[in-house]
């Protein structure tokens, strides 16, 4: 990739964090949570995509970002009120530019009509605003001129401040009570800071309450300050001296915009080019001048360290972005190390040198270490999933409109880390289990108001850590499944038999089962042949598990359990029929040896085992995966008693556990295929490939070989939970490499 | 509306608005609530923030109750410490309610 695009790949990086920061604001002001601080982050972030865009040339979105900055810097200067009806619009207009910017990425073109109509939105609300100010146009220039830093070089630290020596400022002023308290006034720091040079002030009035709430000694307002000067930061700061502790100071320097060095410029641009310029003087120079400046920088920080000064600064030092390819493929080599370090301990353990030995402790050092640092790559790739569930607002939005439903959404929990892939995999199930929500679930607004409901409907998307796992739920507050609907439906369609007898779980469950559709017609939303089933494998594919809970006329809640890494994971090592298999530890509640007598036959080859006056249904993993025939005695076997999702327990029933370990988990579709029953692999110490259990596929391999003596109702891929075992153990078979020497 | 066919109450703002004039003039001001108000800054010479919170907060509050509130006849001082604050005399009238 040459320069060029690889600079323009990181501006492309940095609108997508933009728009988050610009729907996150927009949200907050709609919802009423703003911070003072939130018009001005929200122009900022339209403002910095529109300066990026135009040093690429970018015409299209400069002049949509245009249109829409002109309006915010209207809500922004306290010109117009951003009313629901304003917010909304503005929040379109955030998913027009985020589409534009995708389609400018992409190279593709974009749909006109919808950008004009929506410039002419824009266009319309700050016409309105600047009629009711009676003050600038509409079109012409915001204001403010907020520094867009597309990319990570500093024109100011190039060719330093301008010839006539100005510095520009970005002051941030707010008093505390104990300002006023003490006898301080406001206007004598704006006074003073004017005597410095051409000042701009804003007043912050977003922390202002009702007058009824108004405190009389309170503190509620704050001043944001433009100073173009040629005094130096020291002069401000000495202003504040006596109030420092008695008020909040941000103080900034804004890189310098304009008497920029032309010839300075065009070394930098040929420099990104790859072409030797024409140099009117060498850069060396300039850059012991950055040299110097970032030595100064430190010093200062140094010298006072409770001085936010150069937050801006120090910040950028704080992150590096890297490609994700880098990271993917550190990852792998940390597994393989994992892996090799495995090797080691089991060649270690085999040629029985004591566990006291210099050599064994110090492999133990070198596990803990291994362990540390795939803990740590591994964080690396975790990510909020704070974007995942902004964009389904956008979700929200659009689905409420198109079936002219009033829907809110929910979220909690967003801050809840989960792997990159886990969460780019999530958007496509989550989009359609929200459509669904809003176009079968959430009633129409009179309907809602005949069942005594609040005329909006109301979705709750949440997400949390538990047990190892991340829990993702999707409620509403809708009618809930239609059961009798859902049962006429499968049997129209010949998924279940007129006279099968299902519980209102398994009615629910239907749902999940491929074609199936009761939508009447097919919407523009859902109901295009793609259904829950979509879901269901896109989450099993994440090695999660998705369950549901509906109740009439209250709604549903979808539960979706994943896995937080899809790179290790914790497993007990069990031994069945001669097989090496892995139990995810997760799963795993405890294990114990079985006495005869807490075994009882329940017909058929279904077994149940008393567990301190609990029964629970033994599954014999052998058995179910196809590796022999006759079930095993339970007397030469161990008992792993598991938690399924829902809370369901179950026994299964191993040879013999061999210990516990983590493993790298290597895809069984991307090597060979995808097997029922069986999650993922992994190559053990000695070289061996181990298939890890997927333990619910397992238990309904097993529900399903029970059942299918008695009814052929709700198993509906007899074929393959039949064939499934038989490949599993072909895959071990076909993979297994030599023994390592 | 009723309130509206009544002729706007009157009310003057203290020459130096100070941290001591704070807690009347918010006294005043809830006083007249619910009514049309005109604020006669003739007088003021000096205005402090806390002042200057109470006046922009009964902006704020009459324009959410729907009554209507305005500055008149504002002083060359009192012009001054709004444009020294960074706002405008339009900051501190009602405006259109938000929907």
């Amino acid at each position: 990739m040459d320069t060029m695009a690889a600079i323009k790949q990181t501006f492309f990086q940095e609108c997508e964090e933009q728009l988050v920061e610009l729907e996150s604001g927009l949200l907050a002001l709609e919802d009423g949570t703003s911070e003072p601080d939130t018009i001005n982050a929200v122009f900022r972030a339209v403002h910095s995509i529109k300066g990026g865009a135009g040093a690429f040339g970018l015409e299209q979105l400069v002049r949509f970002a245009h249109a829409f900055e002109t309006a915010l810097d209207l809500v922004r200067g306290g010109k117009l009120t951003a009313t629901r009806a304003i917010l909304k619009t503005m929040l379109s207009a955030a998913d027009v530019l985020a589409d534009l910017v995708r389609i400018t990425r992409e190279d593709g073109v974009a749909d006109d009509a919808e950008i004009t109509r929506m410039v002419q939105q824009l266009e319309a609300i700050s016409h309105g605003g600047a009629a009711a100010a009676g003050s600038q146009p509409a079109d012409a220039e915001p204001a403010d001129d907020l520094d867009f830093v597309p990319i990570q070089i500093s024109l100011a630290d190039l060719i330093g401040a301008g010839p006539s020596g100005t510095r520009s400022f970005k002051i941030r002023f707010e008093p505390k009570t104990g300002f006023y308290a003490r006898a301080n006034e406001p206007l004598v720091m704006l006074r003073e800071i004017s005597r410095l040079g051409a000042m701009r002030v804003t007043c912050d009035q977003t922390r202002l309450p009702s007058l009824t709430e108004l405190d009389p000694e309170g503190a509620y307002l704050a001043w944001e300050i433009h100073l173009d000067t040629e005094s130096d930061e020291s002069a401000l700061r000495d202003i504040f001296e006596f109030v420092e502790f008695d008020c909040d100071i941000s103080i900034e320097e804004k890189q310098v915009e304009a008497d920029f060095d032309t010839d300075a410029f065009a070394q930098l641009m040929s420099l990104a080019s790859g072409q030797t310029p024409p140099m009117a003087q060498p850069l060396e120079p300039r850059t012991e001048q950055i040299a110097a400046e970032i030595a100064s920088r430190n010093e200062s920080e140094t010298a006072n360290r409770k001085s936010d000064a150069n937050k801006g600064f120090n910040q950028a030092g704080a992150t590096i972005r890297v490609d994700l390819e880098r990271v993917e493929r550190l990852i792998d080599l940390v597994g393989e190390l994992v892996i090799n370090q495995a090797m080691l301990s089991q060649r270690v353990a085999e040629a029985r040198i004591a566990r006291s030995s210099a050599l064994a402790m110090g492999l133990d050092e070198l596990e803990q270490l291994s362990r540390e640092i795939q803990d740590s790559v591994m964080a690396i790739r975790a990510q909020p999933v704070k974007p995942i569930f902004q964009r389904m607002s956008r979700v929200v939005r659009e689905a409420a409109d198109m079936t002219g439903k009033s829907v809110t959404l929910h979220c909690d929990g967003d801050s809840t880390e989960v792997d990159k892939t886990v969460i780019e995999r999530l958007t496509d199930p989550l989009t359609h289990m929200i459509r669904n929500a809003i176009d079968h679930g959430i009633e129409k607004p009179e309907v809602r108001l005949a069942a005594g409901k609040p005329e909006s409907g109301h979705i709750r998307l949440a997400a949390m850590h538990r047990s190892g796992r991340v829990v993702i739920e999707v409620s509403d507050d809708g009618g809930g499944i239609n059961r009798e609907r859902v049962r006429s439906a499968a049997i129209a369609k010949g998924l279940i038999e007129p006279e099968a007898q299902l519980s209102d779980e398994e009615i629910d469950n239907l749902i999940f089962l491929p074609g199936f559709s009761t939508a009447a017609t097919v919407t523009d939303m859902s109901g295009r042949g793609v259904g829950m089933d979509v879901v269901k494998r896109s989450i099993q594919a994440l090695g999660g598990r998705i369950s549901i809970a509906s109740t009439p006329g209250r709604g549903s809640t979808f539960v979706m359990s994943l896995p937080l890494t899809l790179a290790v994971l914790d497993g007990m090592i069990v031994s069945v029929a001669d097989e090496t298999l892995i139990v995810p530890l997760t799963a795993i509640v405890e294990t114990l040896k079985p006495s005869t007598g807490d075994i009882y036959h329940m017909g058929g080859d279904s077994r149940v085992i008393r567990i301190r006056d609990t029964f629970v249904p033994l599954i014999d993993i052998g058995h179910v995966l196809g590796y022999r025939n006759k079930l095993a005695d339970p007397q030469n076997c161990v008992v792993v008693l598991i938690d399924l999702e829902g809370h369901a327990r179950r026994a299964l029933l191993v040879d013999t556990i061999q210990g516990q370990r983590q493993v790298v988990i290597k895809s069984l579709e991307a090597n060979y295929r995808r097997v029922d029953g069986i999650a993922a692999a992994t190559i053990l110490g000695d070289g061996r490939v181990a298939l890890i259990l997927d333990v619910d596929a397992v238990v309904e391999n097993a529900n399903g070989k029970a059942a299918s003596s008695a009814s052929e109702s709700l198993d509906l891929d007899h074929d393959t939970h039949a064939r499934a075992p038989q490949r599993a153990h072909d895959f071990a078979t076909e993979l297994e490499p030599e023994p390592v020497e | 509306m009723s309130t509206k066919m009544r002729k706007p109450e009157v009310l003057k703002l203290a020459e130096n608005l100070d941290i001591t004039e704070a807690t009347p003039l918010i006294g005043e001001l809830l006083k007249h609530r619910g009514a049309d108000i005109k604020i006669d800054a003739s007088s003021v010479k000096k205005m402090g923030g806390q002042c200057l919170q109470a006046l922009l907060c009964a902006s704020a509050t009459w324009t959410l109750d729907g009554t209507h509130i305005e500055i008149i006849t504002p002083s060359d001082d009192f012009l001054q410490c709004v444009e020294a604050y960074g706002l405008h005399l339009s900051h501190f009238s009602s405006q259109e309610p938000a929907l």
